[in-house]
């Protein structure tokens, strides 16, 4: 009996080997929906004169990218935001300019705009209600057909249109945008009751920060969606015609794939003169940073566009051929500024000296140490405005007039002095001051997951226990958090007291913009407000500076406008910075590509840390080189 | 015969009514959670939107569009409508995307992975459960502490272990993905080499878990059957060990077969955390996104695909055990 015994349970263990062996192929089915994909894929790159295997992507021709796609790819269309395709589709102050083309780059390291598919800078006219630029004669869309000053007007007319996020967003600024000949484009300032330009900083910016697209794709388009502005959105747009770099190339649950157009009208001497290095671009989906992490280790990410803590570890303790922009802290150049927001209408916050106490008393040290990893500037080395820490925007306003009303935090004395001056005491013992005979009592949020805000959070609820006041933390799914903060419709519900949110990186219209974000009360009522002032701060006066400054060109001038704003955000603390963040995070993996963008690498202009895809960093893919050619 | 109609009409009867009751639930929960799923998603397209007129628009635009400014109960029967013939309707989470696609991309990742790792790792922990209990001594003193170590770890700690030894540190498989991070897929060698590669550690990962647990479950059940007054009878009666064996065997199967149905019923949730920590293309982590997002017509799709194994797998299992086990239509027909 033990014999057969035996026999039975060898039996099936070789049985389940091999079932193991065959199981494995078993997945391959999951692939083949694809397979229609890789043929046309496939077919697409052969036209462009390809020769390489068109089933894997040879390492030394393709760039690796992480941290910017996640989730699958579901459409091409870049009139459209919800295409969740990244590495496509992006636009903004440093718009992605790797398939669809703005006609100026912006340079978060200068400030400089400088022309892609315009040709020369652009002009006002003398009344400040005009901007015109021409257009490279070279510039071409992957059909081979020109780029012309009607393509741009018709883009801008069917933003409008379709009421897109661009065209709504642009509406309140820009009359029009028109074709003066067919390489000459005018944009018209929308204009206020004396006839001026409402806001000619925005205007300007529209040039860099929007894609041109293609006039007889986009009648294509309405045709096959039938002028319904649902169907427009939601198109995938498969076939779409772009002037970029580069195309698709596949799609899947698990990656996204974009190929060098060899025919790109950008090899003209009137650009870049040559194709951009690598023929690929590639950005495998992981499922979370430490995945994205690993990979990087791995070798298997070039370009890393994410969240790694403590990244110095990788070249200090693991020898990686890994590096940042800058060699040490805080590894890269601080652009945006994450920020705690106030809800002025908890009963106490409306009071400065609470608000002020709170954000004097937060150990800022500790969360740039463990929240970032020390990858923020500290609030020594860059003292609080609104300005990020780039020099361009440090040199906007006089630091020695706000240094007294600055702070670098742990002042936990001079809060509890601030609390106690005011008369915000601890009257019946209980360890919590009281306001208007109740306890000082708050809930601190921001959304759950986001580690490192999380634990920035959890600092600043630390911070109120020093003062007696006393504050808890809750962290909400970010589906939830977004709805509620950025309705500013209604006042925010019971639980959002102190809350985090994100403020404008780097960008044509800054500081500007952030001044704006961060103080404006003209966002208040907006049943869905992206655009700051979530806590309802409300001062005229700072109100009337913010909408000065886009008009003003006096640089004295605007110098004393923006340390007016600074004095003002730094007094009555209606938000307070807990961090600096990079625009992109920008790690480089150099064991197959070499010459990435680095402090002092002597690009002029100097190539920005932005992963090479954004605004003027794609110069950057011009300058790679391969370690083993 | 009459006994199993009566036991299977029976069953089937249930089947029906839970699957009603879990269509409702699937239908309505995730319609009770916080946060509007629509708002955000016109969150997403209004940023950067400075005036709220046009904010109002996108919103009424997509409201009407996934239908969720109808009252919940006309909701409902447009969804019972729209599934009966098989339409899903949009994912609001990966929009203009559609459920069915959205499933279909990913779930045969799941099956492909989970099946045959919990049919192999239940193969497997049963024979060395049998193995086990017959042999005793040394075996069985190495085989028991380690499988009540190993089924007691959390499935993420497997994960996260072969992860580090074998992927980061001895580099013998790659760290993420359903295939290679430079390949496109095909129907080359190279192709299926490469998802075989990548298929290792998330399915070992769970096959060494289940191993575990069925392992202790089948041993437990043999010692106790060897003992059994039956299996000392029929020795006194002479019959031969490989008979005997095979009461035993199909004794101590029972308990294990509602184990394993169980398994594959709920082998949705149980991909998850293998999906997750190897990056590996499937249901599982769509779930995650579906439910962090509030995506409700992608949950209840899911659910309902989880909903309809589980009971598939246990009326399956109800139909067998008739058959295997006379007691039970013994019980029905009295």
């Amino acid at each position: 009996m033990r014999n057969k015994f035996l026999m039975l349970a060898g039996l099936l263990v070789v049985f389940s080997m091999l079932f193991t062996a065959c199981a494995a192929p078993a997945a391959a089915p999951a692939a083949a929906p694809a397979a229609d994909a890789t043929t046309e894929a496939t077919a697409e790159a052969a036209a462009d004169a390809t020769t390489s295997d068109p089933n894997s992507l040879p390492r030394n021709e393709t760039l690796y990218y992480n941290g910017q796609q996640w989730g699958a790819v579901v459409g091409w269309n870049p009139y459209s935001s919800s295409n969740n395709n990244a590495m496509a589709i992006a636009q903004g102050d440093n718009a992605r300019v790797v398939m669809f083309e703005t006609p100026y780059l912006y340079n978060m390291l200068d400030g400089q705009v400088y022309p892609l598919l315009a040709d020369g800078d652009y002009t006002w006219n003398d009344a400040g209600t005009e901007l015109t630029f021409k257009l490279k004669s070279a510039a071409m869309w992957s059909d081979g057909t020109p780029v012309t000053a009607e393509d741009v007007a018709y883009t801008w007319a069917t933003h409008v249109k379709y009421n897109t996020p661009t065209g709504a967003s642009n509406i309140d600024y820009i009359e029009d945008i028109v074709a003066v000949d067919p390489q000459t484009v005018m944009v018209k300032a929308k204009l206020d009751d004396a006839g001026k330009a409402v806001n000619p900083l925005l205007v300007a910016a529209y040039v860099s920060s929007n894609y041109v697209i293609q006039k007889a794709w986009t009648e294509t388009l309405e045709a096959r969606a039938g002028d319904d502005a649902t169907a427009f959105l939601a198109d995938p747009a498969e076939d779409v015609v772009y002037s970029g770099p580069y195309g698709k190339y596949f799609t899947d649950d698990s990656k996204a794939v974009y190929v060098r157009n060899d025919g790109y009208w950008g090899q003209d001497p009137s650009m870049w003169g040559k194709l951009p290095a690598p023929k690929y671009l590639a950005h495998v989906i992981f499922k979370d940073n430490a995945a994205g992490t690993t990979a990087l280790q791995a070798g298997e990410v070039d370009v890393s566009q994410q969240f790694n803590s403590n990244v110095q570890d990788l070249w200090l303790k693991d020898n990686l051929p890994i590096s940042t922009y800058l060699p040490e802290a805080p590894y890269g150049i601080g652009a945006s500024l994450p920020t705690a927001f106030f809800n002025l209408a908890s009963p106490g916050l409306d009071q400065v000296a609470v608000r002020k106490a709170i954000a004097i008393a937060v150990d800022y040290p500790t969360i740039i140490a463990n929240a970032m990893t020390n990858q923020s500037a500290t609030f020594t080395q860059v003292p609080r405005s609104l300005m990020n820490p780039t020099e361009g925007e440090q040199a906007t306003f006089d630091h020695a007039a706000v240094a007294d009303l600055q702070w670098a935090g742990n002042d936990v004395e001079g809060a509890k002095k601030l609390l106690d001056d005011a008369g915000i005491v601890d009257t019946d013992g209980d360890g919590w001051r009281e306001y208007d005979g109740k306890n000082l009592s708050y809930v601190a949020t921001c959304p759950n997951g986001w580690s490192d805000w999380q634990a920035a959070i959890e600092v600043v609820a630390a911070a109120g226990k020093e003062i007696g006041i006393d504050i808890t933390t809750n962290f909400p799914e970010w589906s939830v958090y977004q709805t509620v903060v950025t309705k500013s419709d209604t006042p925010l519900p019971e639980g959002y007291d102190i809350f985090m949110m994100g403020s404008n990186g780097a960008g044509p219209t800054q500081p500007w913009g952030r001044a704006r974000q961060l103080m404006s009360s003209e966002f208040i009522g907006m049943p869905s407000n992206w655009n700051g002032n979530f806590g309802g701060y409300n001062n005229p006066d700072a109100d009337a500076v913010i909408q000065a400054i886009p008009a003003e060109t006096d640089p004295a001038k605007l110098n004393e406008m923006y340390t007016e704003l600074v004095k003002t955000y730094l007094t009555d603390v209606p938000s307070f910075t807990l961090m600096y963040r990079p625009q992109s995070f920008h790690t480089v993996n150099e064991s197959v590509w070499t010459s990435f963008p680095h402090e002092g690498d002597g690009t002029n202009p100097p190539v920005p840390p932005l992963d090479l895809t954004d605004g003027w960093s794609i110069a950057g893919l011009y300058n790679l080189t391969l370690v083993n050619p | 015969m009459k006994g199993y109609a009566i036991y299977f009409s029976n069953k089937l009867l249930w089947f029906l009514v839970t699957l009603v009751a879990a269509f409702l639930l699937n239908f309505f929960l995730p319609r009770l959670m916080p946060g509007d799923p629509v708002a955000s998603i016109v969150a997403r397209l209004a940023q950067g939107m400075t005036n709220t007129s046009g904010v109002q628009a996108i919103y009424e635009q997509y409201t009407k569009l996934f239908g969720t400014n109808l009252p919940l109960h006309e909701q409902f029967f447009l969804y019972v409508r729209n599934v009966l013939r098989g339409d899903f309707g949009y994912s609001f989470s990966q929009y203009p995307r559609t459920v069915a696609d959205v499933i279909g991309a990913s779930v045969w990742w799941t099956v492909a992975l989970q099946l045959p790792a919990i049919i192999i790792g239940w193969i497997i922990g049963n024979t060395l459960g049998v193995f086990a209990a017959y042999r005793r001594g040394g075996f069985d003193k190495v085989l028991m502490p380690a499988s009540i170590f190993v089924s007691n770890l959390p499935a993420f700690g497997m994960a996260v272990i072969l992860l580090v030894i074998f992927a980061v540190q001895l580099r013998w498989f790659p760290t993420s993905g359903g295939y290679g991070f430079d390949m496109i897929p095909n129907l080359s060698w190279d192709f299926i080499w490469s998802v075989i590669v990548h298929y290792q550690l998330p399915f070992w990962s769970i096959v060494l878990i289940t191993i575990g647990g069925q392992a202790i479950g089948m041993r437990s059940m043999s010692i106790y059957e060897l003992n059994a007054d039956y299996v000392k009878y029929s020795r006194f009666m002479g019959i031969k060990d490989r008979q005997i064996v095979g009461y035993v065997f199909r004794n101590a199967m029972l308990p294990q077969i509602t184990g394993l149905a169980l398994a594959v019923g709920t082998m949705v949730g149980g991909a998850l955390v293998a999906e997750i920590i190897f990056s590996y293309p499937g249901l599982g982590s769509t779930i995650l996104t579906a439910v962090l997002g509030g995506d409700y017509p992608l949950i209840s799709a899911t659910t309902l695909i989880v909903t309809i194994m589980v009971l598939i797998a246990n009326f399956t299992i109800e139909i067998i055990y008739g058959f295997l086990d006379p007691r039970i239509k013994a019980a029905q027909s009295d």
